[in-house]
């Protein structure tokens, strides 16, 4: 009994060593939390501008963006604030991302699905948030 | 000998709900998005492993007339079998709940309701499905509907074909600087989503409730072999659909309604359709298949009754397990999280415990006492260390990455 305790235990030992010197290597390959933060949200907000289009462009049902807008909001809510406690240095950077942040989160929230109301503007605020947030996250 | 033949209808809905579920369809639109073809391979070596242990599964059970949850307890002991049962309640309990929300969301892209708000009627739906219909039922309906996964392959059809551009991807995946932990991260999620426990207790007992003999073994294998491989072909083909739509889109497939636009493209609204049924018959397969595998599992563990076609009072706590577990998942999926976040959290927690879930293969196949003459053969027992190995260097790996990465 004793040993088979002293089995588990080594055994236990070696696997949590072989973890933390996985978590270690892994550490070189990956992002920054702020790139990593600004990559996620430049992705949401192409996924947002794609799906803005393709239902201007009768390719999807108003209900199928009603549905994506509601997953981009929950995926976007909060990246302003995740950015701002995340920025080590560049505030020039964090600046113009928040700059950008607003008016397309706006977007998001309440995304123009008809012709009634101005898309063009939508879909270049969309646009010019991926397009930053990407390039700061990259 | 006909209906037994009929019966490859197993592998075809183990496939599509076992194989392609909420978790295959988020690593594999992930992995498309982000690497391009890069990690094809994973799902290659994935399949081959699934179709080892399945077939291993299958002929266990068709010959010595037990289930595997059966065997564990009665060849390695009570208190060993419950390494495996807890550690795959907890990773089941996750993916359940992922399963759940993944049927929520593919209703909410064709109505427009938020998939909260449908999440708890979803939830009654299943366990209706569950407690009520027989095993024919599950077996046969998320099939014929999971036939929809074929439209990934005509997309990439429709959309000319593989572009030449993206073959190097396939040994040189497009790596931007800092990306090296997503794409081990994303390696692990594709090897827990695809060789998932529930599978493998969903077809063994499935092979009792079929009566399966040494006379199925045939058939075992062509099930094993032709369930998996469907499966695997649409798993491949999201990831070159996602390779071919959204990574020049720079989008990154972070939620299941992004990842409807790779069909979207191709077929325009028929396509969103197309992918709103496929994600509601993987996902509903595989809520059926966890829900179930998990009663069964402890059923058979615990010795009660148990059986899908029998009615709830013949066997009660069967039908007890089945309630409780899916109000279990229902609390979790009532949090919030977004349920391709949850599939990929989940597969992650099955990576990690992987090795306990198929630890006693080695032993229970090479058992003559239950398999006679058709115990494991040389090559069958190295292939099945290997997948050892590999699930061992996934389980170490895969903590650490979760918490790196995020969860991608």
């Amino acid at each position: 009994m004793w040993k088979q305790n002293k089995f588990w235990q080594q055994a236990g030992t070696w696997l949590g060593l072989l973890m933390l010197l996985a978590a270690v290597t892994a550490c070189n390959f990956t992002q920054s939390a702020f790139a990593q933060t600004a990559n996620n949200a430049g992705s949401a907000f192409a996924a947002a501008e794609t799906t803005l289009a393709y239902e201007h462009a009768g390719k999807i049902t108003p209900a199928y963006a009603s549905s994506s807008f509601l997953s981009y909001q929950s995926e976007l809510s909060g990246t302003d604030q995740s950015l701002i406690s995340q920025a080590t240095g560049d505030k020039r950077t964090l600046h113009r991302l928040l700059a950008l942040y607003m008016p397309a989160m706006q977007v998001v929230n309440a995304p123009c699905l008809s012709n009634s109301c101005n898309w063009q503007k939508q879909l270049t605020q969309l646009k010019n948030a991926s397009a930053a947030f990407n390039e700061a996250g990259s | 000998m006909k209906k037994q033949w009929l019966s490859i209808t197993l592998g075809i809905v183990t496939a599509t709900g076992g194989f392609l579920d909420a978790g295959t369809i988020a690593t594999a639109g992930e992995a498309g998005a982000k690497f391009g073809l890069g990690l094809i391979w994973a799902v290659i070596v994935a399949t081959i492993a699934v179709i080892m242990l399945v077939e291993m599964v299958g002929r266990f059970s068709a010959v010595s007339k037990k289930t595997y949850a059966e065997a564990i307890r009665e060849n390695l002991g009570f208190r060993f079998y419950l390494f495996p049962l807890i550690s795959e309640l907890i990773a089941e309990s996750l993916m359940l709940a992922a399963e759940l929300g993944g049927i929520s969301i593919s209703i909410s892209l064709l109505t427009g309701i938020p998939w909260h708000t449908l999440f708890p009627f979803v939830a009654i739906g299943i366990w209706i499905l569950a407690w009520r219909a027989p095993f024919s039922l599950i077996e046969n309906g998320p099939a014929l509907l999971g036939l929809a996964t074929l439209a990934f392959i005509a997309g990439i059809i429709a959309l000319g074909g593989v572009p030449t551009h993206l073959f190097p991807t396939l040994w040189h995946p497009d790596f931007q600087q800092g990306t090296g932990a997503d794409y081990l991260y994303l390696v692990a999620a594709i090897l827990g989503s695809t060789i998932s426990p529930y599978l493998l207790h969903f077809y063994s007992s499935g092979a009792r409730e079929e009566s399966w003999s040494t006379s199925s073994l045939i058939l075992n294998r062509v099930t094993a072999i032709m369930g998996m491989g469907f499966g695997s072909m649409g798993a491949i083909a999201l990831v070159v659909l996602s390779a071919i739509v959204l990574q020049p889109l720079q989008i990154g497939s972070s939620t299941l309604g992004e990842l409807g636009l790779v069909l979207a493209k191709p077929f325009g609204v028929i396509g969103t359709y197309l992918f709103a049924i496929a994600l509601f018959a993987t996902c509903l397969g595989a809520a059926l298949e966890v829900l179930l595998a998990v009663s069964y599992n402890i059923a058979q563990g615990f010795g009660w009754e148990w059986g899908e076609d029998k009615k709830p009072a013949e066997a009660a706590r069967f039908n007890l397990v089945i309630t409780i577990f899916l109000l279990i998942a229902v609390v979790i999926g009532l949090i919030g999280i977004d349920p391709l976040k949850l599939a990929l959290f989940a597969s992650t927690v099955i990576a990690l415990f992987l090795p306990i879930s198929l630890a006693p293969f080695l032993i229970l196949m090479n058992d003559k006492q239950y398999l006679g003459e058709h115990t494991n053969g040389r090559f069958t027992n190295i292939v099945m260390v290997c997948i050892l190995i590999m699930a061992l260097l996934v389980a170490i790996v895969s903590l650490p990455l979760e918490i790196i990465t995020g969860g991608g």
